[in-house]
C-alpha cells in the first residue's frame, strides 16, 4: 500500500494545564474525504489547527506529504483551511479576499486573475466579485470562503464546521456540493463537524474522536455496522442505537443478557462472552422488528409516534424500559398501544460493561 | 426607555386609534428630542454667544445688554489677524498637533495590536500601568517635568511640547485601539496567516482597516488633545514665538492694556475654528466608529 499522504503520529496537546489531545494517530490517503465527528469539546478543532499550523506542537508529529510539517509554517503547509464564520475579510471585495493569499506569495497577475476566473467558475461567484461580504447571503459568504481555499490551489483541505452557520436547506444542498467539489478536485480533505449525518453522508472515512481520543475510523458503514465501542455505538446512527446494561445468562440454553426487570434480551452466542458477564446490550432500531402481533416478541407500549414520512421512528416502553424503533410500514398505533418488538439477534452488539469495548 | 416609546409607536398598533399614535409619537419625539436640544443649547450656547460678541465694536459690550452686534463688524478679526505672532502661534499649533497625533497613533496601533492579540505576562496590568499618566492630575506633573525638562535642555523647543503631548495622548489611543482590535475576530487573522500574510501585512491589511473607524476616532481624540492643552505648554515655554494659540489667547487678557471683549473673542473663535473644521471633516466617520464600537 502507498504510504498514507498525511500522517498524525502520536500527537498530544495541553492548554495550560488541561489535556486536551491524548495521542492521536492516524493515517489519511491521498485523494480520501475524512470526517472527524466527536461531541462539542473533544479536541476536533484544536487536532485541526494543528494540522493547518496555527497550534504549536509540542508533543507527537505531523506529516504531510512525506514531509514533516511540525517546523514548517501555516502557508508552507500546503493547506487551506475554511472556517466555521467564513473569517472572510470584510473589507475586502469578493475578488479581493480571493486575491489576497497570491498577492501574499507574489503571484503572476495573469495567473491570479486565471485562478480566481477557475474559482469563480467552480463556485458561480462570477456576479459576486465586486461585492462586499456584508453584501452576501450565508451561502454565499461559505462559497466565497471555499473559493479563497480554492485558489491556492492546496494539497489539503481543512473545514472547521463550515456548515453549522446555515439553515437546515442550504446545509444539505452546500453538503452536496461540497462533496461534487471533492469528487472533481480529488484533492484530500479533512472535515470538522459535530454532527454525524454529516459525517456518515460526506465522508470517506470517519474518525470518531472523544475526549481527546480517536474511538474508532473507517469507512463510515463498517463503524455504523460493527462499532468499535459502545461510544461509537451510541454517536452513530440516528435515531440512536437502543443501548441497556445486563449481565450475560443461558436460559433454556439460549444466550440472552438480563438487563433486570425481568426482562431478557437475547443475542446469537458468539466468541469471547461467557455467562456472568457484565455487557451492554446494543441494538439499532432498524432491528427491532415491529409487529401490531401482540403473541409474537417483547411486549412493549407505545410512547411516542414520530411519523418521518418514509419511516416511522416509534418510542416504547418494554418492561419499564425505553426503547427506539424504526419501521417503514405506515403503523396504525397511537401512544398507550400494546405492539410486539422482536429484536433480531443476529443483528446484536455487544460491549465490555467496563471498558465499553467490542465483544 | 426605548422600550415602552417604541411599543407605542410600532407600526402594527398605529392602526387601533389616531389619538394613541399621537401621542405615542409624541412622546416619543419628545423623549430623544427634549434632552438632545437641551444639549445642543448647552453646548452651542457659549460658541453661538462668543461669535456674537466677537462681531461688535471694541466698547460695545460695556455698554449695551444686547446680544446681538448693533453694526456686526469683521474689525476684530482684522485686528487679530494683523497681530504680530498670530501666524507663528497658528503654525505652532498646527504643528504640535500634527506630530502629536500621528506619533501617538503609530506608537498605539503597535501597542495596542500587541496588547489585544498577544498573551504576555502582566499583560493586564501592562494596559492598567498605561492609564496612570491620566490619572494623575496633569498639574501636579507640571513641576517635576520642568526641572526635569531644563535639565534636559529641552524648555521652550518644539521637542518638549511633542514629547510631552505625545506622552499623554499614547495611553488614550491606545486603550480606544485595544478594544477595536479585540473585537476583530480570531480566525480573520488566522485566515490571513495560512494566506500567507506575516505579522506586519496582517496588520497593515487586515487590522487597521478593519479597525479604521477606531483609528480615526482616536485620532481625532488625538488632535483634540493636542490643539487645547494648556498646562504643558504653559509650564515648559516661556518665549512668545514659542506660544500656542491657546497660550496666547490665556494671556491675551493680560496684554490688552483695555479689554477689547470683540478681539479677544475673534481669538477664541479663531482657535475652535480649525477644530470645528476637523469634526465636521471627520463627522460621520466618529459617529459610525462609536455607534459600532458601542454595539459590538
Ligand atoms: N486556546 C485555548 N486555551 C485553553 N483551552 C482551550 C483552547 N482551545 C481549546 N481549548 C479547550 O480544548 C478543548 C477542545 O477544544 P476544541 O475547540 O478542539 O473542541 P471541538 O471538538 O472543536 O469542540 P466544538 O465542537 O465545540 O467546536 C475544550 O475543552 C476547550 O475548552
Ligand atoms: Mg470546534
Amino acid at each position: 500500500m502507498d504510504a498514507p499522504f498525511v500522517a498524525l503520529q502520536d500527537l498530544r496537546k495541553s492548554f495550560g494545564t488541561t489535556d486536551v489531545l491524548h495521542g492521536i494517530n492516524l493515517e489519511i490517503p491521498q485523494h480520501a474525504f475524512v470526517v472527524l465527528v466527536g461531541p462539542s469539546g473533544c479536541g476536533k478543532s484544536t487536532l485541526l489547527r494543528m494540522i493547518a499550523g496555527l497550534e504549536k506542537i509540542k508533543h507527537g508529529r505531523i506529516v504531510i506529504d512525506g514531509e514533516i510539517v511540525n517546523r514548517v509554517h501555516a502557508k508552507n503547509r500546503g493547506i487551506a483551511m475554511v472556517f466555521q464564520n467564513y473569517a472572510l475579510y470584510p473589507h475586502m471585495s469578493v475578488r479581493e479576499n480571493l486575491a489576497f493569499s497570491l498577492e501574499m506569495l507574489k503571484t503572476e497577475t495573469s495567473e491570479v486573475e486565471r485562478r480566481i476566473k477557475t474559482a469563480a467558475d467552480i463556485l458561480q461567484l462570477e456576479q459576486l466579485l465586486d461585492r462586499l461580504p456584508a453584501q452576501l447571503s450565508g451561502g454565499q459568504r461559505q462559497r466565497v470562503a471555499m473559493g479563497r481555499a480554492l485558489v491556492r490551489e492546496p494539497k489539503l483541505f481543512l473545514f472547521d464546521e463550515p456548515l453549522s452557520n446555515l439553515d437546515a436547506k442550504l446545509r444539505v444542498e452546500m453538503r452536496a456540493e461540497i462533496r461534487a467539489l471533492h469528487q472533481r478536485l480529488e484533492s484530500t480533505t479533512i472535515y470538522v463537524t459535530h454532527d454525524q449525518v454529516e459525517a456518515m453522508t460526506m465522508s470517506d472515512i470517519v474518525v470518531v474522536m472523544n475526549a481527546g481520543r480517536i474511538e474508532q475510523s473507517g469507512p463510515p458503514l463498517e463503524l455504523y455496522d460493527r462499532p468499535a465501542t459502545e461510544f461509537v455505538a451510541a454517536f452513530m446512527g440516528s435515531p440512536a442505537m437502543n443501548l441497556l446494561r445486563g449481565r450475560v445468562v443461558r436460559a433454556d440454553g439460549a444466550p440472552a443478557v438480563d438487563v433486570g426487570e425481568g426482562l431478557f434480551l437475547p443475542f446469537d452466542d458468539r466468541a469471547g462472552v461467557r455467562e456472568g458477564m457484565e455487557v451492554v446490550y446494543g441494538l439499532r432500531p432498524e432491528h427491532l422488528a415491529i409487529s401490531p402481533d401482540p403473541a409474537s416478541g417483547l411486549i412493549g407500549e407505545v410512547a411516542l409516534v414520530e411519523p418521518a414520512g418514509w419511516e416511522t421512528h416509534l418510542h416504547a416502553d418494554i418492561h419499564g424500559r425505553r426503547f427506539r424503533a424504526i419501521s417503514t410500514e405506515r403503523l396504525d398505533v397511537t401512544p398507550g398501544s400494546r405492539i410486539a418488538l422482536a429484536p433480531d439477534p443476529t443483528r446484536v452488539h455487544l460491549f465490555d460493561g467496563s471498558s465499553g469495548a467490542r465483544l | 426607555m426605548t422600550g415602552p416609546s417604541s411599543k407605542k409607536s410600532g407600526a402594527g398598533r398605529s392602526r387601533t386609534g389616531p389619538v394613541r399614535d399621537w401621542s405615542g409619537r409624541f412622546g416619543r419625539a419628545a423623549l430623544i428630542g427634549i434632552p438632545l436640544a437641551v444639549l445642543v443649547v448647552w453646548t452651542l450656547t457659549p460658541i453661538v454667544w462668543a461669535v456674537l460678541a466677537s462681531l461688535k465694536e471694541p466698547l460695545e459690550i460695556y455698554e449695551s445688554n444686547a446680544l446681538l452686534p448693533a453694526n456686526p463688524t469683521l474689525a476684530a478679526y482684522r485686528k487679530v489677524l494683523a497681530m504680530d505672532g498670530f501666524g507663528r502661534w497658528l503654525f505652532n499649533s498646527a504643528l504640535v498637533t500634527v506630530v502629536a497625533t500621528f506619533v501617538p497613533l503609530t506608537i498605539s496601533v503597535l501597542a495596542a495590536y500587541g496588547f489585544a492579540r498577544y498573551a504576555f505576562r502582566f499583560r493586564h496590568v501592562l494596559l492598567l500601568l498605561y492609564l496612570v499618566p491620566r490619572i494623575i492630575p496633569r498639574v501636579s506633573l507640571i513641576v517635576p517635568l520642568n526641572s526635569l525638562m531644563s535639565d534636559l535642555g529641552l524648555i521652550n523647543t518644539y521637542w518638549v511640547l511633542f514629547i510631552t503631548y505625545s506622552a499623554s495622548a499614547i495611553p488614550l489611543a491606545t486603550w480606544i485601539l485595544v478594544g477595536f482590535f479585540a473585537s476583530v475576530p480570531k480566525e480573520i487573522e488566522e485566515a490571513a496567516t495560512i494566506d500567507g500574510a506575516n505579522m506586519w501585512n496582517r496588520l497593515r491589511r487586515v487590522m487597521i482597516p478593519i479597525a479604521w473607524p477606531g483609528v480615526v476616532t482616536a485620532g481625532v481624540l488625538c488632535v483634540r488633545e493636542a490643539w487645547n492643552e494648556f498646562a504643558f505648554v504653559l509650564a515648559l515655554v516661556n518665549e512668545s514665538t514659542m506660544r500656542t494659540l491657546p497660550y496666547q489667547l490665556y494671556v491675551l487678557k493680560d496684554a490688552m492694556g483695555v479689554q477689547d471683549y470683540a478681539v479677544y473673542n475673534a481669538f477664541t473663535v479663531l482657535t475652535i475654528l480649525p477644530l470645528l473644521l476637523v469634526y465636521l471633516l471627520l463627522e460621520r466617520r466618529v459617529v459610525d466608529s462609536i455607534v459600532s464600537g458601542s454595539v459590538k
